[in-house]
């Protein structure tokens, strides 16, 4: 990061003299204060690692982890593409024209944004099956958890996902939607072809945020019986008190998706921003008709 | 072709909320006439235009293209806009599509052509305007005066039966202004029906068949240009002549 603006030394020495005049003296505070802070933190891993964790249960446990792993994997793949699917409808309704469709949409958004989604998880799996005209042991799905995991996290998410769509289509200028209606289309074709393409760009960052904050909500749903990451730590901690090694473990299962997610939305940012893609194919494509038709004339 | 005019404006009133910003309007535009629309701002000019493809609504009077009513129940709103062409003071391209995608997209989507054809006919259009060389850059990476260039031949592609433009180098770099105005000057000796909005009088008086000048939301004076520069009939026009020397 260099810059016009950047210091060159000489001129410090002038000045009124005040400290936040100095502005190579703060870096330099800074570059000190954040390496320090560094420091204290591989020290202090390196001390828990050595008189905390645990090398043979780590090993012992990994299965567990994994497969724990793989069950948060697949209900956050599930829950993430229903989650942005019925996102974008709910940012479409927000945006719709009929008042019924408008203010529905924004009750949706309202509740499942205002109220806890641990609350929402509850409602899910432990109200709807008691719904059964012969009670919660009627229910016809054996294995309720996982579904009502998948629900709960899909429902809060789209509400997030549809005000970061909704936020995405008002940021696409008026005159967008004015070009397409004046070459003829329909208000829904030109949302389609031309409006959305543009909110769903304007929306990607907000709606990958959203969708790591889903991965790390999947912690939540110990409390209502998946067996996913959080609750195999609570089992080897109440089974051998011992907390440091199996969060090792949460700690880097969690990264693992997270990281990964990150990395999805930054390559979704690429291909959506549209000088980035390669359009050699086009440019050939292009030169081959303007000679072929130079020739046939 | 009939003898009626192409775009007719039948006392046509327009207000947004409280504020009349068109009172009665009458004009008529005949076929391959261009009708320059000068006169202050805030008197009405885009307003005006913009009626003519309903992006305003209008609340009173009746406005025709090519004979069907453009206002009311009855109005197809979709088939007049694919006869009327509009190019924007701020090009509104599309810009996640690239110039030569701009063009075809309408074609395409609206009338269905086959892609190929729409784009072998884009690129025509590109050539047309002097831009083919770019037809695969993105909006973001032409200048003012190509990206406006480009919008026009987007509006072309429809093949409509008139072409309105809303002060459409109003955003220009002043050197990038004349690129777009050989365009335009182009399309109107191709004996194209062309409503025009602008501050450029120079152009108004060479290519203008007609000079309309509005004020208040009136039509206050029309006349040819040589008679409408030299020696307007009206207060008002002789008002507006001298603020712009």
């Amino acid at each position: 990061m260099t810059d016009a603006y950047e210091t060159d030394g000489t001129a410090e020495s002038g000045g009124d003299g005040s400290l936040l005049m100095r502005d190579g003296l703060i870096r330099r505070a800074g570059e000190l204060l954040s390496v320090g802070v560094l420091l204290l933190v591989i020290g202090a891993v390196g001390f828990i690692a050595v008189t905390q964790v645990n090398t043979e249960l780590l090993t012992t446990v990994f299965p567990q982890f994994v497969e724990a792993f793989w069950l948060v994997v697949r209900i956050v793949a599930v829950a993430s593409l229903l989650s942005v699917t019925l996102g974008v409808l709910v940012g479409l309704a927000r945006i719709s024209r009929s008042p019924v469709t408008g203010r529905i949409a924004k009750g949706y958004v309202e509740f499942f944004r205002g109220t806890p989604l641990l609350f929402q998880l509850f409602l899910i799996f432990f109200g709807v099956p008691r719904l059964w005209p012969a009670g919660s042991t009627n229910f016809p799905v054996a294995d309720w958890a996982v579904p009502a995991a998948v629900i709960g996290l899909t429902l809060n998410h789209a509400a997030y996902v549809g005000e970061a769509i909704r936020g995405g289509i008002d940021a696409v200028p008026d005159g967008q939607m004015e070009a397409a209606r004046s070459l003829g289309m329909s208000r829904v074709m030109a949302l389609r072809e031309i409006v959305l393409p543009q909110a769903w760009r304007n929306a990607l960052a907000a709606i990958g945020n959203d969708q790591i904050i889903l991965v790390k909500d999947t912690s939540l749903l110990t409390v209502i019986a998946v067996p996913e990451i959080m609750s195999v730590f609570r089992d080897v901690n109440s089974l051998r008190l011992d907390p440091w090694t199996p969060l090792v473990w949460v700690c880097l299962f969690y990264l693992a998706i997270t990281l990964s997610m990150s990395q999805l939305v930054n390559a979704l940012e690429r291909r959506a921003d549209p000088t980035g893609q390669s359009r050699r194919g086009q440019m050939a494509a292009l030169l081959r008709r303007a000679g072929g038709r130079g020739d046939g004339e | 072709m009939s003898a009626r005019p192409l775009v007719e404006y039948d006392a046509v009133d327009k207000s947004f909320g409280e504020t009349q910003v068109l009172r009665s309007v009458d004009l008529q535009v005949e076929d391959g006439e261009v009708v320059v629309v000068v006169g202050p701002s805030g008197s009405g000019k885009s307003t005006l235009l913009r009626c003519a493809n309903r992006l305003e609504e209008v609340q009173g009077g009746e406005l025709r293209v090519a004979g069907d009513p453009v206002t009311g129940p009855d109005a197809d709103v979709n088939r007049i806009r694919r006869r009327v062409g509009m190019v924007f003071q701020s090009f509104n391209l599309f810009p996640h599509m690239t110039a030569i995608e701009n063009v075809a997209v309408g074609p395409e989507r609206v009338l269905g052509c086959a892609r190929e054809d729409a784009e072998q006919r884009a690129y025509d259009l590109l050539d047309r305007v002097g831009v083919a060389d770019q037809a695969t850059s993105h909006p973001e990476e032409l200048s003012g005066g190509q990206q406006q260039r480009v919008a026009i031949a987007r509006a072309l592609a429809m093949d409509p039966q008139v072409m309105l433009f809303d002060e459409v180098t109003s955003a220009l770099d002043p050197e990038l202004v004349g690129e777009v105005l050989d365009v335009m000057r182009d399309l109107a000796r191709d004996g194209m029906t062309m409503l025009v909005v602008t501050h450029e009088m120079g152009f108004a008086r060479e290519v203008g068949d007609r000079i309309v000048l509005m004020s208040d939301g009136r039509i206050v004076e029309q006349a040819a240009p040589e008679p409408f520069f030299e020696s307007p009939s009206t207060r008002r026009g002789q008002q507006f002549l001298s603020r712009l020397l």
